[in-house]
């Protein structure tokens, strides 16, 4: 009866194994694997030598590691935040926009399906200490020049510069779908009750783009905590791929640093397992502030506004 | 038999489980009638490839496989080599050579191959560099990178040096008087320098060393005097306002060539090209060598080694001895300018020929004498782990100001524990 039964189904499992196996494979095997590497020290080629926990004993001591940590978290932050206003200002215009609304929004989002390799070599020559177009305008208006890229902070606003390029136009597009779900209705009571259209921007547009705005954050994160390839090509593929003083060494680069340059594939896959923990750290960040619908945050704000009132007039009540 | 849905699922899952599984079967790369061999670009003579793969010398039927491997070359080695199939039958391996030791079993020994016949044929010291501490030769010479000094002959003009190669090698025999050098041509030309950024003296100045970060033995150098001097010497530079601050890999290494800026440097023969040939075509004429100050040294230079998955040791081994013979290495130094190791190649009149980029100089004899004289110094299998900590505190100490004993003693504290963690010391 069971065998029966079994049979009777295998052909559908037949039919969809073949996800199933390439996902072991491809998907699962190197997940597992990676975790039984970080408790090995292995170079590659060698045997595996069992260490045990060492790997990430290494890992939390070692300076470098939380340099790479802190230095992540600034070039997302010098990303995102100038990035989703940008975006958000330009999908207004595009938004406004009259005539070549098409070219526009295509002119915008080009950057993003454009190489990263491109555009950071482009970016570089931009960059360049001695002879970067950036210093040349500088040092044309009579400005003194920087030295982008070798100064931790220059290094750091170089990249984050290329990954603002890059996605602006991707947030913009997202944020104009956004608008344009918005009612014109809303408008045009705003238009009649005499709303300046810089009230309109922050009472209206803003506060009902909120669920898109925090769509665009969260990818940001999850893009910003994996910045590779800008440091990767602006500093060459050698031992110094964080450029001087490891400026622009993010979590990925030095993950990749030590697997595949360094061939210490047991502290890589603990860097990669590390990172796993900090990604789900932000998700869980992420998942409280924006977590449950609109109404639900909304009716709980206002039931807490309501308990601290009766609360405060009870307090009041008792005092007399 | 008509085809029906069954027949043809049967079929496609059969064909993906062969193809899945079918590479697990051999170990060697390539057809049993060719070699294979992985090297990266410009690592070798194209014509003698050319030859090699119509036929190897000597073993008719048997044809040289060839690829280039563009970028992350080691990467690409390493994998093959961990993936234990599809593996090449010969190998290039660069200057760090010694990185591949603990693993000296992945290679056939050379000397069993009928290359101690050879050994006379090459630099010492060279040689020895491919023989781990064990005595088992891993890996068969292939170019050098003896050390010269590079300069400016206009610009050395302008400043009112005197340009002969024997002059300039007698007014600055050491880096003191190579820094004076240095400070006397900046009067006549604002902003020159002699070195691109802190690292290369660091490194230059190492290659002139007898003795490097360890001994064969396994005991660590890294923090005696001979490091420590080579640290402050590269800083002492920066300070003198010498170096051009353009780091490794940055848009701006090419930049200073370009300018004008770097109006001498020293540095390893195969930065003729790299450096000013590429980057600075336009300087034809104006450089010049001369004999380096502090002395002889060798910085690069690779190897080629015979995978232990070789098809056939005998005839990868007759290969690698033809194209690295004093005849051919000659060849190579046309194009793509490798310098031979062997020193029978310096008189051949391919490289004696005076080079027109440099005025017409005879540039092989400066490199030649660097080659003979240069002492010689044990590479260990963790040098570059041990080099990279110096070499990033060096960079902070020039981009970032950070106090020299506080970058010594950075360096020393993340060298111990990378060493430790290796398993070194």
């Amino acid at each position: 009866m069971a065998v029966n039964r079994i049979r009777q189904a295998l052909p559908q499992y037949a039919a969809i194994s073949p996800f199933f196996i390439l996902f072991a494979i491809f998907g699962a095997f190197p997940v597992l694997f990676s975790i039984w590497i970080s408790f090995h020290s292995w170079d590659g080629i060698g045997p595996m030598q069992w260490v045990g926990l060492e790997q990430y004993h290494y890992l939390v001591t070692d300076p470098k590691f939380w340099q790479t940590i802190g230095n992540t978290m600034i070039i997302w932050v010098l990303s995102t935040v100038p990035m989703l206003l940008l975006a958000l200002v330009i999908a207004n215009a595009l938004h406004n926009a009259t005539r070549f609304r098409t070219f526009y929004r295509i002119a915008y989002f080009v950057p993003n399906v454009t190489s990263v390799v491109a555009v950071t070599l482009v970016f570089g020559s931009i960059f360049s200490n001695n002879f970067g177009l950036l210093n040349a305008f500088l040092q044309s208006i009579g400005l003194g020049k920087v030295e982008w890229l070798t100064q931790p902070w220059g290094i750091k606003i170089a990249i984050a510069t290329i990954v603002t390029w890059r996605w602006v136009g991707y947030n913009a597009i997202i944020f104009l779908a956004g608008l344009q779900a918005i009612s014109a209705d809303v408008y045009e009571a705003a238009k009649v009750d005499g709303a300046s259209s810089r009230q309109t921007f922050w009472r209206i547009t803003v506060p009902m783009l909120r669920p898109v705005i925090l769509f665009t954050a969260v990818t940001s994160t999850i893009g910003g905590l994996q910045i590779f390839t800008e440091s990767r090509v602006l500093f060459g593929d050698t031992s110094n791929i964080g450029g001087p003083g490891d400026a622009g060494m993010t979590i990925v680069s030095y993950l990749y640093q030590s697997a595949f340059i360094k061939n210490q594939f047991g502290y890589g896959a603990a860097i990669g397992w590390a990172l796993f923990v900090l990604i789900v750290l932000f998700s869980i960040i992420n998942w409280r502030l924006i977590g449950g619908n609109d109404d639900e945050r909304v009716t709980s704000r206002a039931r807490r506004r309501a308990e601290r009132r009766i609360k405060q007039q009870k307090e009041t009540a008792d005092v007399r | 038999m008509p085809l029906s849905r069954r027949t043809f699922l049967a079929a496609g899952t059969g064909a993906a489980v062969a193809g899945l599984t079918g590479c697990g079967s051999r170990s060697s790369l390539g057809s049993a009638s060719e070699l294979t061999m992985w090297t990266w670009v410009g690592s070798v003579n194209d014509d003698l490839i050319g030859q090699a793969e119509k036929g190897i010398p000597g073993y008719d039927g048997l044809k040289l496989s060839m690829t280039r491997i563009g970028s992350n070359y080691k990467t690409k080695v390493l994998t093959a080599l961990a993936g234990k199939s599809l593996v090449p039958d010969i190998v290039a391996i660069n200057d760090d050579v010694a990185t591949y030791f603990p693993n000296a079993d992945q290679f056939h020994d050379l000397s069993e191959l009928g290359a101690k016949e050879r050994e006379n044929d090459f630099l010492a010291w060279k040689w020895k560099l491919g023989v781990t501490p064990q005595g088992k030769m891993m890996a068969y010479p292939m170019d050098t990178g003896p050390t010269a000094l590079f300069y400016r002959s206009d610009l050395f003009e302008k400043a009112g040096v005197d340009i002969d190669p024997a002059a300039v090698a007698q007014q600055a025999p050491d880096w003191d008087s190579y820094i004076a050098l240095g400070k006397k041509i900046q009067q006549a030309i604002p902003g020159a320098a002699i070195t691109d950024n802190v690292n290369s003296v660091f490194a230059y100045r190492m290659a002139q060393q007898p003795q490097r970060y360890m001994t064969a033995d396994g005991r660590y150098l890294g923090d005696q005097d001979h490091v420590r001097e080579a640290f402050d010497l590269a800083i002492r530079v920066v300070r003198e306002g010498l170096s051009a601050n353009a780091q490794d890999g940055s848009t701006d290494a090419d930049a200073v060539v370009t300018n004008g800026r770097l109006v001498a440097f020293n540095a390893a023969v195969w930065w003729a090209q790299l450096g000013p040939k590429n980057a600075a075509p336009k300087t034809k004429g104006n450089w010049r060598v001369a004999a380096a100050p502090g002395g002889a040294g060798n910085r690069g230079g690779s190897f080629l080694a015979i995978t232990k998955y070789c098809k056939n040791p005998e005839a990868a081994f007759a290969f690698i001895s033809w194209l690295e013979s004093a005849q051919n290495q000659a060849e190579a130094f046309l194009d793509p300018v490798l310098f031979p190791s062997t020193p029978a190649s310096y008189t051949d009149p391919r490289l004696t020929a005076p080079d027109e980029f440099f005025g017409g100089q005879r540039i092989v004899d400066v490199f030649a004498e660097s080659a003979k004289k240069y002492p010689g110094a044990y590479f260990s299998p963790y040098d570059s782990i041990i080099g990279d900590q110096l070499s990033a505190q060096l960079v902070i100490v020039e981009t970032g100001g950070k106090s020299p004993d506080q970058a010594w003693n950075d360096a020393q504290e993340q060298i111990e524990r990378e060493l430790t963690r290796a398993g070194a010391i």
